[in-house]
């Protein structure tokens, strides 16, 4: 391409949802259209990045399958037939339906299901502004599969994230001794934040471990290699604690310091002892016992003395351990031998992994979502953070790096101050209230940036008692995707390319998505449409200024100071550093302010320490099995979910869905490679292509997520999940969906 | 002496992503891969080699290794492969006249033919960048910047230095062409 004086370049950043990367990107312009787009520069050099998604953006701009206009339905739902009709008749038709359902049902009726919003925080924060308003309800999306990890983090840091406690520093480029890469995959996923990051990590002569069922390309880079069994993660995170405290290698110290460890729990009702169970004056305080003068202590902000960690006492007739007791207690009952049998990994590297662990000088734990979407997996990250803890892994203070920024969320959040805002509603909830109108009806739904039909569990419970229960439903949509063929009304929005939005990512800069050229058809962007619609319920002088002001106040924070959409323009900003010197603790907010080993909160769940609990489904015992497979889904670095699924030149290179399976559990059905074979199990069955690979173990098989149903021969991943609440999830955050815990069986395909 | 622009790909931080086909699809708009990424381990596309979970998988990006003594230059007949000043080996789509000699020339069977316009086609380093002053598309938008491009010639490039420090190696030395293309194998691992 030559220096044309014609081209203009502008940067923007793509807000594609891989969760974190968030690449500059610098596009070139010719007469009103891209005609290139290429990574843009960073304040740091390193930090230049695209991948080949973000590349491919302009397939997805400038598709020709995008939707024009909007779009009514004519055709039963799912048929896929539409018409063409105005914004005007489009927004009457919403006036029309929410004033029908407002009336008979309340506005809480009308629920907002916003996808994954990527990095972007205007589109979704318009959205909750209008349901602020409009006291309708906001159904959050945590819970299609990003909620178990939150609720994992909630219960041990008291934290949404664990993420600046386990990898902070990682993120600020201080390498490791050690690096346990466990459950996740950034190679594929999060390749430029995350994984970049391992590989300078490792060139600097970290080791680096992956745990996962799957042999991943991050797999692939590692020294060591543990595959386990999906849904065994807190049973090998015992194995390694016993180790760790067999040998005493356990860190006393961090754990007095940091850890509800030392506190004293009532062996009768392994309540936590306080000061008014043996009569002191502070009655709430926890307990500890002092080895030195063999009596107990009331906890202190400092504790002096011999605190002991083990042991069991008895106060006043009542009989006591501490918490770091029973938690070796457990731990004790997992031997290498039988973490080997539930986890499916060797006596001996279990043995090996925790001494290393143990004994480096500095690990750090990176991990995600991906073993947290099984039905107890709240539970596996909080072994995981378990393992981190004991072993002084877990950072407590901010001490150098970029001060993270602080979004000014509060007018989102709640429009009118003083006011009720609105009612909010996990995703996986959203089933029965809209099925059984439990815990209240939901009659309308208004779908943005979400493929729900494709990425939500159990098709068709979707298909045959979800949708039928809804009276309205609204899609804004870039494309016909299989979800929204069933909605009443399609919406045409803009790709990331025509709206302009903040973003606090990738750490450490902020940036600017900056519309590069006006909305292409008659699409508008997400704000403008809610803006729009805003101003026809009454709403209006709460949007004025649209996609800027909305901008503008989402940055209206001191944290942001001197940062703005002129400055952004200019390209990343980088955040504040800390001063030099300084250093703050980063704090728990757990009911006892400290690391909780223990939950009392979850006492009557049995879940009061990181127990193993048998998957839901995965089997773990094949052979007793009616569905003896374990089925996973890991991700593609074809797509992000289901965006890109129907870009041509990424199709090239990965033409059409494929079950992996072990050769060895194909030879026993007769499979051969390329073959096609239904998987399936009570709910429903989907057939594709087998694709023989020892990338997984026998008695596990994956198949990518994000694929569109209508690419499958018959059904699709989640045709197979199930759509089952876990009620301690839902009692600590909001229920999960678990679509890593999932049995199923496989056969040839039947020739059609 | 000469430049010899050349491309180290370091089989370490190459996790087969494949931006680099896409980023040279896009830049030289064209349909074809003049740089495909080959999987080192099973058969199929992205698989091990091994038993789990004792396995192994590499990637082995092969594009035109602008030869110092490049065979598909004798081959072509009417002079549309030259060997450029900077030693890019440029095919030249206007003059090409589809013959399809280069295409069995190449030992490394990197010149693909585009069965629309009948015409031979190739890397050619992104000639139209270098003449800017910017780099291959392609190592820009190296998602694991695994690729170090620059010249050979110069002891004092980066190419030339991680040539001289690290353990490198170039494909089918046994032909003699000289390729400008280095690959640092992987690193041993430290198992635990």
């Amino acid at each position: 391409m030559q220096n044309n004086p014609f081209i203009m370049k502008y940067r923007t950043c793509c807000p594609a949802h891989c969760g974190i990367d968030a690449c500059g990107i610098l596009a070139h312009i010719k007469e009103d259209k891209i005609i290139k787009l290429e990574p843009a520069e960073f304040p740091d050099p390193i930090d230049r990045r695209i991948c080949l998604r973000g590349l491919s953006s302009l397939d997805i701009t400038y598709h020709p399958d995008r939707i024009k206009y909007p779009l009514k339905r004519v055709g039963e739902r799912g048929e896929g037939k539409f018409i063409r009709i105005s914004w005007d008749e489009a927004y009457n038709l919403i006036i029309e339906n929410f004033k029908k359902i407002s009336e008979k049902y309340g506005w809480r009726a009308i629920g907002w299901v916003l996808g994954g919003p990527g990095a972007g925080t205007t589109k979704f924060g318009a959205y909750l502004r209008l349901a602020s308003l409009t006291q309708s309800t906001r159904v959050s999306a945590w819970g299609y599969g990003d909620a178990g990890l939150p609720c994992g983090s909630r219960i041990i840091l008291g934290h949404q994230f664990p993420y600046i406690h386990l990898q902070g520093k990682f993120w600020q480029r201080e390498w490791p001794e050690l690096l346990i890469v466990w459950g996740t995959n950034p190679g594929e996923s999060m390749p430029l934040q995350n994984m970049r990051k391992i590989m300078d990590a490792k060139e600097q002569g970290t080791q680096v471990i992956v745990i996962d069922p799957r042999f991943t390309i991050t797999a692939s880079k590692a020294d060591q290699y543990i595959g386990l069994r999906p849904a065994t993660d807190s049973a090998l995170a015992l194995g390694i604690m016993n180790i760790i405290f067999k040998n005493n290698l356990h860190n006393k110290n961090y754990i007095l310091e940091h850890t509800n460890g030392p506190y004293l729990v009532r062996t009768d009702d392994g309540k936590l002892l306080r000061g008014k169970d043996i009569g002191e004056k502070k009655v709430e305080a926890y307990i500890l016992w002092d080895g030195a003068s063999n009596s107990h202590k009331v906890v202190r902000r400092k504790n002096s003395g011999d605190i002991c960690l083990t042991g069991t006492y008895k106060i006043n007739g009542i009989e006591v351990k501490p918490v770091l007791q029973l938690l070796m207690d457990l731990a004790s009952e997992y031997t290498p031998e039988k973490t080997a049998e539930i986890t499916g990994v060797s006596p001996d590297l279990i043995i090996k992994l925790a001494k290393r662990i143990a004994t480096a000088k500095d690990v750090t734990f990176l991990t995600h979502m991906g073993f947290t979407r099984t039905y107890h997996g709240d539970i596996s990250l909080r072994g995981l953070i378990s393992v981190a803890v004991i072993t002084g892994n877990v950072t407590t203070s901010f001490s150098s790096g970029y001060l993270p920024a602080t979004l000014n969320w509060e007018p989102f959040l709640n429009a009118r101050p003083g006011e009720p805002s609105y009612h909010r509603l996990g995703i996986l909830k959203l089933y029965d209230a809209v099925i059984k109108g439990d815990p209240f009806p939901i009659k309308a739904i208004w779908f943005a940036f979400i493929n729900f039909l494709n990425q939500c569990v159990n098709t068709n419970k979707i298909i045959d008692e979800f949708f039928p229960n809804l009276e309205f439903i609204v899609q804004t949509e870039l494309f016909l995707t299989p979800s929204a063929k069933y909605a009443d009304l399609i919406l045409p929005v803009c790709s990331f390319l025509e709206f302009s939005d903040f973003l606090s990512f990738p750490y450490p800069y902020l940036q600017l998505q900056r519309k590069v050229i006006e909305p292409l058809y008659e699409s508008k962007s997400d704000v403008t449409i809610v803006s729009e619609l805003a101003d026809r319920l009454g709403y209006g002088e709460y949007f004025k200024g649209g996609e800027e002001s909305m901008i503008d106040m989402i940055m209206d924070n001191p944290t942001l100071e001197g940062v703005n959409r002129k400055v952004l323009e200019q390209g990343a900003v980088k955040l504040k550093p800390l001063p030099e010197g300084g250093s703050f603790p980063l704090g728990f907010n757990t009911p006892s302010g400290k690391i909780e080993l223990y939950a009392e909160q979850l006492i009557e769940d049995g879940q009061a320490l990181p127990v193993y609990l048998p998957p839901l489904e995965a089997p773990i015992t094949p052979e007793k099995r009616k569905y003896p497979l374990s089925f996973i889904q890991g991700h593609s670095r074809f797509r992000t979910h289901s965006s890109f699924a129907n870009v041509q030149s990424l199709l090239d290179l990965n033409p059409e869905p494929l079950v992996e399976i072990n050769p060895k559990d194909a030879k026993s059905r007769s499979i051969l490679n390329n073959d096609y074979v239904t998987v399936y199990n009570d709910r429903a069955k989907t057939t594709l292509k087998a694709r023989l690979t020892e990338s997984v173990p026998s008695g596990v098989i994956n198949i990518t997520e994000g694929w569109w149903i209508d690419q499958f021969k018959e059904g699709s991943v989640n045709h197979l999940t199930h759509d089952i609440v876990n009620p301690v999830q839902e009692k600590v955050y909001e229920p999960n969906m678990h679509m890593n815990d999932v049995a199923v069986e496989l056969k040839k395909a039947e020739a059609k | 002496m000469n430049i010899q622009l050349g491309l180290v790909i370091d089989q370490e931080r190459c996790i087969g992503c494949e931006a680099c086909t896409v980023a040279c699809r896009i830049e030289n708009n064209t349909s074809l891969l003049w740089i495909k990424v080959e999987t080192l381990g099973g058969e199929e596309k992205d698989t091990p080699n091994g038993k789990h979970p004792n396995l192994s998988l590499n990637f082995l990006p092969h594009l035109c290794n602008h030869c110092e003594r490049p065979p598909c230059i004798d081959s072509c007949s009417i002079d549309a492969l030259v060997k450029l000043e900077n030693g890019i080996v440029m095919l030249n789509q206007e003059e090409c006249t589809g013959c399809k000699a280069c295409l069995s020339s190449c030992p490394y069977g990197v010149i693909e033919f585009n069965e629309e316009t009948n015409i031979a086609e190739k890397c050619n380093f992104c000639s139209h960048r270098i003449n800017e002053n910017l780099e291959p598309f392609c190592v820009i938008c190296c998602e694991g910047q695994a690729m170090v491009f620059g010249d050979l010639n110069n002891p004092n490039s980066k190419i030339s230095q991680m040539i001289a420090e690290r353990e490198v190696f170039q494909l089918k030395l046994e032909e003699k062409t000289k390729p400008s293309v280095y690959y640092c194998p992987p690193k041993p691992k430290y198992n635990l």
